[in-house]
């Protein structure tokens, strides 16, 4: 297990960060998602044994975050979203007090910095100053100062955000190589949901502080499994109504009609109900989810409820 | 593409405890302010009083073995008190003492200097560029934090005032030749240590609060400067003005020279050497009064007049005074009087302590906040 938080509460005054939060997370790559104000970095800054919480108890990779603050950040690398480099320092020297700052000795931690630098391709610019580093190049100088202590757990907070598509995809190559790969878990907070998608096996989302939902991607997107695109010759109007009382839910969306099929009913029926209508349906396929919809859909039941 | 990639691999090997941490910030620190060139010129320059009591502690060595190196300057010795040409010896404590006095005198410019050059950067800096989360991520203590930069101040503020006097120290001692100096004289160098740390730790811990005021460090540079002068200008005024010993606790300097007094024990020292100087006066007077036909003429053959009584000091009470301008005189009668208990000083001192201590850990926040 990557981390458990049971009943977490945190107020900062009159705003509660997080409200009764309690979930589990088992290894792997783990997309946070939420809105603003969610209570994401509270939530990170809580796995990192930064906050003290009101109420609850939590452990991150087995250390408890109330009494083992220290012990956690030592097995936890963390890539904030600012910048946060000085100037005036080179690449080698940065990444070298990053290792040092972790406790690891000066002569060990420079060896290291110049394989984490090898690794996520800065190896060429190790010497140069970061403050002549591109934004992508800052990004990744980021992510080799957080491992070159190689924690178990890598957050990355909001990694991909102002980047251009190449050097968005080169961080994307590196998490999910760090995560698939070389046995490191991922913390991946990002408001790109397709980049989630592509790094992520596992999913979390919150809302005013509280777990909205969480889960493997592949099965929450089975959820929405039932759903289907349907296009008929006539009337797409006429069509819904005639499904309304037979089906969970129907929509019109562009030129067709999404519909929700109860439990156990498939593609058949809607061929029945087609014929049974008089309509010759011209299109008939899968509702294909996307992250997107999950994260949408699960909001809107929040919201609701 | 490289010939041999390793690609990623993982780290075994030992980690620090954490009683330490903070010396990586103060090695990193130390590193980067070190190859500043106006940092490297400030040293230099602050080892020039140190060389100087460094020979003045060796001649003195040599006089007090009677050293025949000394025979060139044997006139210029003549002119030393009849009792220190005697008996140097038991003067030894004494002229340490105020060789010592007036080295820190001169130290205190340089690490003023030096603090103004490194301090500011230090906190503003790491403020500028966000540069807290980096810290506070890792496995370090907020107090890891203040302390590995305030290690940095003060490792370089102890290269200008405990390094070279401990410098000097062995010196003094080596061109002594004898054991008995060490037992004369450890007081002294335990106070110039003990006295270098309080400089180290309260100037180094006023920089850091200054710093993290602003995150211009040009900014936390005139405000330091500024600090000195504004107070060191305040207290002057005000001891012209009002005339009373708390005006100078208000210069940030005047309080550091009391402490320095009392640790030194300076203010014996200055005693014994002003009533050797009265006493060798008198007998020079009485020598010169009372001497005969041939030795009461001056250099051109005229009559050479009989030296006057000595000047009263400043604030002695003449003969003649008028008894109700004695008891209205604010200014007590001996300048010793006048100055602030070295105690009061050192009051101000941990006061300022605590509040540079306080806007470091209100500046400096956590991260356990919103945002």
């Amino acid at each position: 297990m990557l981390f458990d938080l049971n009943d977490v509460t945190k107020t900062y005054g009159a705003v509660t960060a997080l409200r009764s939060l309690s979930v589990t997370m088992p290894e792997g790559a783990i997309g946070l998602l939420g809105p603003n104000g969610a209570g994401k970095t509270t939530m990170i800054r809580t796995l990192l044994g930064l906050i003290r919480i009101d109420a609850g108890e939590g452990h991150v990779l087995g250390k408890d975050i109330r009494k083992r603050r220290l012990d956690i950040r030592q097995l936890v690398g963390f890539v904030p979203e600012d910048e946060c480099l000085f100037p005036g320092v080179d690449g080698v020297g940065f990444v070298s007090y990053a290792g040092e700052l972790a406790g690891m000795p000066p002569i060990d931690a420079m060896q290291r910095a110049h394989e984490v630098l090898d690794y996520v391709g800065l190896g060429e610019a190790r010497y140069r100053k970061v403050d002549s580093y591109s934004t992508g190049m800052k990004q990744r100088l980021k992510i080799a100062s957080a491992i070159v202590h190689d924690p178990k757990l890598l957050i990355l907070d909001e990694p991909t955000n102002g980047m251009d598509p190449e050097g968005r995809e080169e961080i994307l190559e590196l998490s999910r190589d760090l995560s698939r790969n070389k046995g490191m878990s991922l913390l991946f907070s990002s408001h790109l949901l397709p980049d989630v998608e592509s790094v992520c096996e596992h999913i979390m989302v919150l809302a005013r502080g509280r777990l909205v939902t969480q889960g493997r991607i592949e099965e929450l997107k089975l959820r929405t499994r039932g759903l289907f695109e349907v296009r008929v010759k006539g009337e797409q109007a006429a069509f819904a109504e005639f499904l309304r009382p037979r089906v969970m839910h129907v929509s019109p969306v562009e030129d067709h009609l999404l519909v929700e099929l109860p439990e156990g009913a498939g593609a058949s029926e809607l061929w029945a109900w087609a014929r049974d209508a008089g309509e010759q349906i011209r299109r008939l396929r899968p509702h294909e989810t996307t992250l997107e919809e999950v994260f949408f859909t699960a909001l809107a039941e929040k919201e609701t409820n | 593409m490289p010939i041999f990639d390793q690609g990623y691999q993982h780290w075994d090997g030992r980690l620090s405890g954490h009683a330490f941490r903070w010396l990586a910030i103060t090695r990193q620190g130390v590193n980067t302010m070190a190859r500043l060139k106006a940092v490297r010129w400030v040293i230099i320059l602050a080892w020039g009083p140190a060389l100087l009591l460094t020979v003045f502690l060796s001649i003195w060595g040599l006089i007090e073995q009677k050293s025949e190196l000394l025979t060139p300057f044997l006139n210029i010795l003549q002119a030393l008190p009849e009792e220190i040409r005697d008996g140097p010896k038991a003067y030894r404590k004494t002229i340490w003492t105020i060789a010592y006095y007036n080295f820190y005198a001169l130290e205190i410019y340089f690490a003023l200097l030096i603090t103004a050059i490194v301090g500011p950067n230090l906190i503003s800096q790491d403020l500028r560029f966000n540069a807290i989360p980096l810290y506070f991520s890792k496995p370090l203590r907020r107090i890891d934090y203040f302390i590995g930069k305030l290690g940095v101040v003060a490792t370089f503020i102890g290269a200008v005032t405990i390094l070279p006097a401990v410098l000097a120290y062995v010196m003094g001692v080596s061109f002594s030749l004898e054991w008995s100096v060490i037992t004369d004289t450890w007081p002294i160098l335990v106070g110039a240590i003990g006295h270098g740390l309080i400089v180290c730790i309260s100037s180094g811990t006023l920089i850091l609060a200054i710093s993290s005021l602003s995150k211009n460090s040009r900014y936390v540079a005139a405000l330091w400067v500024g600090f000195w002068l504004v107070s060191g200008a305040a207290s002057g005024i005000l001891l012209q003005t009002v005339r009373e010993p708390w005006c100078e606790l208000i210069a940030y300097q005047r309080n550091i020279d009391n402490v320095r007094n009392a640790m030194l024990d300076t203010q014996g020292a200055r005693e014994k050497i002003v009533a050797l100087v009265e006493s060798s006066e008198k007998k020079m007077r009485e020598a010169m009064n009372s001497a005969g036909p041939f030795g009461g003429f001056g250099p051109f053959g005229g009559r050479r007049r009989p030296m006057p009584p000595p000047r009263p000091r400043r604030f002695d009470v003449d003969p003649g005074d008028d008894p109700s301008i004695v008891a209205n005189r604010r200014i007590p009668f001996t300048p010793d009087r006048e100055k602030a208990p070295w105690i009061w000083s050192a009051g101000v001192l941990f006061g300022l302590f605590g509040a540079s201590a306080w806007v470091l850990t209100t500046r400096v926040k956590s991260l356990d906040r919103l945002r």
